[in-house]
């Protein structure tokens, strides 16, 4: 037999396809042809496999025309793991070469990029690769030695890690598998988050001080999944606050995790040997930062921005206004449906991003604006109005929390006072809220209240009509849009998820117009506020 | 009974009474502290210890053990403090000037519908549990608002409470949840005395909530209460306590409060001794600070902000002197009107001559000129190629 079918998968979005590396080995003009939309670095994959066979077991067939043809063929194919389903491929077809034979193929899946002297390196994407060669009835995977742990996420696939070319035709064979050097760590480097994520690890609400009424909203955005805005003067502890939320998110299902696996698997970010990522993600990406790296994109591959790779976590863009517009504009779309589609030409990927958005404004552009006097502020009226226009529009218009950050004045500790609540309470309580939320919507398509569609709550989670009747109001005065509206249902249920209501009442409608008001007269309950707190 | 008149006519003699009277009688019973205001202790006592119809009273003062009384509340550290004791705090006196309270502080259709309230007068005594003598109470202010507060009005609340504590000056409040509970709370992170007033015996915890803060107060500074150990709290006698908290402070400041609150009627009685009645107002639109809007608007109370406008008001006169607040004052503040209307014409881009500058401001060339010249000292303007134009345009 003259040719031999291995397979290996491609990846549009997080979602993987499977290919078919199809290769044919019979006498002709000699060459080499790469047919099935390939682009540039797996056409150089023709080199790549020559040398690493001639260099770790056997011989290319040089004296005939090989054919190498990846299907199906209209899906765009790129990067260098298919490497490993060529190589073996080339290996089976070549009649010369009579140890690997193409039915010893059937049922694996080859992943992996081949070094000249016939290396495995691993590549990214192994994840997301290994669970669609799962879903697609394909067993046994070969994967890059470093890599199998992250491969064996998997349930129900058979990883093989290996080292080289030789080890996998070994095991194929069932012959002794060869030593063989271990492969160098992925070339691809972590797309680093502005803040090292070390400094985060030992954070605690505990550690702030008052804001209780913040302290609240952050609760109830991260029981309900609500983008959140905090809006006031510099220093008076916004990004504290804000770094201390994925500190209050329960851990990942195993569900999520390995989504959000997948998605850093996809990116790169992975570090070796982690297994699946169980804490929610945190991502702040500078308001300098392009659109390619927060929602996704670049050169080459297209890489899943900080928006994906925050999925199920958090995102927090400090400084929003100072955000450029382009990528505050393309916000839009992963906050309103939960996730991003980055289209190029032809090809376009989509990846998941439904993480909680926390944005932070200054209250002026010095930043130094707050209360009676204007605080320290030095910005004239007009450069202040122009900076709160950027604090309007289509993204703020999709947050569900927007809350004033007062400067406080310290509060020494008492004895008489409960200690501060850390995080692990907030927590546990934020679990039993989405616990709440899981079994209400466990025939619906979402989780967290955030993204129940207005329709469907009018329909079939109705507030009370005392409750519906205040929201009603607020909306005949033209205090709330429709839009409002709906964001004012969700909270309502949240709010009510966070007190253990069955179904919210005035109390819970009121809380959630004060939570969703900027208006800074709109002060919330100091019972409700204090209850999470105690 | 028999015991009493055989001690004779000693002040001890006036305290047992008095303990029989504070133990027997509800709080607030106006009738016998007028009787005690008239006849001294004793007598009101022998007077209400004739049986009545249609009353227990007397049944019930006979059941008093006074002796008994005072040893067990010394046992919990409690001790009851009369009139004519150093530290009885002689404001309390004034309650026997007033008349009872009207409803001076709701609205028409809910003074109406609600009961009159019946009570008022100095207390027999008050039992008082905590360290701090109540006589510093002399200079103390009360802050009292909503339980139902909102964020708004508990950092208000805060911020009122921890100036007055920086400046020395004692806070007293009820032991409610809301205002009361973080006017205390405020003060003791400033490091300031704070005093509870309670409507249940000093010994009980009302609400469960604040048992903390409350053992806190009794054991570095004071609880107050007119009732004796081991009594529970109703409703009329929140109402009760209320008049000794404005009664032991020079002045009251109301929080937040809604058309209904319990706080209102504290400021009533603040009035009515001619204290001083102080309302922090809220957003309009929020029915937690509608009582308060109520009272500024009737003309009782002064609106206040900041804890330094408290200080003002109570304070004696001269002392605590309030700056008044004003934006802040531009070089052109100072220019006269000529010079204002000159000033007005003068172009910053280009120059203009003194005869348009005139004309344009409708004043004479001679004025003009002279305007021109003094503003150009002033540095306001510039001369340039024989026209004007504004000083640093270019």
């Amino acid at each position: 037999m003259a040719f031999a079918t291995a397979r290996s998968l491609a990846l549009k979005g997080a979602d993987g396809h499977v290919i078919d590396v199809q290769v044919d080995v019979s006498p002709g003009v000699v060459g080499t042809t790469l047919v099935g939309r390939v682009d540039k670095s797996l056409s150089e994959a023709r080199d790549r496999v020559r040398m690493a066979i001639n260099n770790d077991c056997g011989r290319w067939p040089a004296t005939k025309r090989v054919t190498v043809l990846l299907s199906p063929a209209d899906l765009p194919k790129g990067g260098t793991h298919y490497d490993l389903a060529i190589a073996v491929a080339v290996l089976a077809a070549d009649t010369s070469c009579k140890d690997l034979t193409a039915d010893l193929l059937d049922g694996w899946a080859f992943v992996g990029e081949l070094s000249v002297s016939g290396g495995l390196r691993p590549v990214p994407g192994v994840l997301p690769m290994v669970i669609a060669a799962a879903a697609h009835g394909l067993t046994r995977v070969f994967v890059p030695e470093p890599q199998a742990a992250e491969a064996a996420l998997v349930p129900g696939m058979t990883v093989f890690g290996v080292r080289s070319l030789a080890q996998v035709s070994a095991v194929l064979r069932g012959a002794e598998v060869p030593e063989a050097s271990p492969v160098v760590a992925p070339s691809a480097s972590p797309l680093a988050t502005w803040r090292g994520e070390d400094r985060l690890a030992g954070v605690d609400l505990g550690d702030v001080d008052g804001l209780e009424d913040v302290r609240y909203a952050v609760e109830v955005a991260a029981a309900g999944g609500h983008p959140l805005m905090l809006v006031g003067p510099r220093g008076s502890g916004k990004t504290s606050i804000a770094e201390r939320i994925p500190t209050i998110l329960p851990d990942l299902t195993t569900e999520q995790s390995l989504e959000v696996t997948a998605l850093h698997s996809v990116a790169g970010t992975l570090p070796d040997g982690s297994g699946l990522l169980r804490r929610p993600p945190w991502y702040a990406p500078h308001h300098s930062a392009s659109g390619a790296s927060v929602l996704g994109g670049g050169t080459g591959r297209v890489r899943p921005g900080q928006v994906s790779l925050a999925h199920h976590g958090v995102l927090f863009l400090d400084e929003f206004p100072h955000f450029r517009a382009d990528v505050v504009e393309a916000m839009r779309q992963p906050m309103e449906c939960g996730e991003v589609t980055i289209a190029r030409g032809e090809e376009s990927a989509t990846y998941p991003a439904r993480s909680l958005v926390v944005l932070a404004a200054n209250s002026c552009p010095c930043g130094g604006f707050h209360g009676l006097s204007g605080g320290a502020c030095e910005c004239s009226p007009v450069q202040r109005q122009h900076y709160l226009r950027k604090l309007s529009g289509p993204i703020v218009d999709r947050v569900d929390i927007w809350m004033e950050v007062r400067p406080q004045a310290r509060m020494p500790d008492v004895p008489y006072a409960p200690p501060r609540e850390s995080s692990a309470d907030v927590r546990a309580r934020v679990a039993e809220a989405r616990e709440r939320q899981a079994r209400r919507y466990r025939d619906c398509d979402w989780l967290l209240n955030a993204a129940v569609p207005g329709p469907v709550i009018d329909a079939r989670w109705p507030l009370t009509p005392e409750a519906q009747g205040l929201v009603d109001r607020e909306l005949a005065d033209g205090r709330l849009t429709r839009r409002g509206l709906t964001r004012v249902q969700r909270l309502a249920w949240t709010v009510a998820d966070c007190a253990g209501v069955p179904r919210p009442g005035r109390a819970e409608a009121a809380v959630a117009l004060a939570l969703r008001s900027s208006d800074p007269s709109r002060s919330l309950p100091a019972d409700v506020v204090a209850v999470a707190a105690s | 009974m028999s015991g009493l008149r055989s001690v004779g006519g000693t002040t001890e003699d006036d305290r047992l009474a008095r303990v029989v009277l504070s133990a027997g009688i509800e709080p607030g019973d106006i009738t016998t502290s007028r009787l005690v205001r008239d006849l001294g202790p004793r007598a009101a006592l022998a007077q209400q210890l004739v049986p009545k119809p249609d009353s227990g009273l007397a049944e019930r003062l006979a059941g008093v053990d006074p002796a008994r009384e005072l040893e067990r509340a010394e046992q919990r550290g409690i001790r009851f403090v009369v009139p004519g004791d150093a530290e009885w705090p002689s404001g309390l006196d004034d309650l026997d000037e007033v008349d009872q309270l009207d409803h001076r502080c709701r609205t028409p259709g809910e003074s109406r519908a609600s009961e009159p309230v019946t009570f008022g007068g100095t207390p027999p005594g008050i039992w008082v549990r905590g360290p701090m003598p109540l006589t510093e109470l002399a200079t103390s202010v009360a802050v009292v608002g909503s339980r139902a507060a909102s964020v708004y009005g508990v950092e208000t609340a805060r911020a009122i409470a921890r100036h007055l504590a920086l400046s020395r000056v004692p806070v007293v409040s009820g032991g409610a949840l809301g205002i009361d509970v973080v006017a205390h709370d405020a003060a003791l992170r400033a490091g300031g005395a704070t005093v509870a007033v309670l409507a249940c015996g000093v010994d009980r915890v009302y609400p469960e909530k604040n048992r903390a803060l409350l053992a806190h107060l009794a054991a570095e500074y004071a609880v107050v209460s007119e009732q004796p150990p081991g009594s529970g709290p109703t409703q009329l006698r929140f109402l009760a306590r209320n008049r000794l908290i404005a009664a032991l402070t020079r002045g009251t400041v109301l929080v937040e409060a809604a058309l209904r609150s319990g706080a209102l009627n504290t400021v009533g009685w603040a009035e009515q001794m001619s204290r001083a009645v102080m309302g922090v107002p809220g957003p309009v639109t929020s029915y937690t600070s509608a009582g308060v809007h109520q009272c500024l608007r009737r003309g009782g109370a002064t609106l206040v902000t900041h804890g330094s406008e408290v200080l003002e008001l109570v304070g004696g006169s001269g002392e605590h002197l309030v700056e008044v607040p004003r934006g802040p004052e531009r070089p052109r503040d100072r220019l006269s009107a000529v010079e204002r209307r000159v000033l007005e014409q003068v172009p910053s881009a280009a120059t203009l001559a003194v005869d348009a500058i005139a004309s344009q401001s409708l004043l004479h060339v001679r004025d003009t000129m002279g305007a021109l010249s003094r503003l150009e000292a002033k540095g306001f303007v510039d001369r340039v190629d024989g026209g004007w134009r504004l000083a640093g345009a270019g």
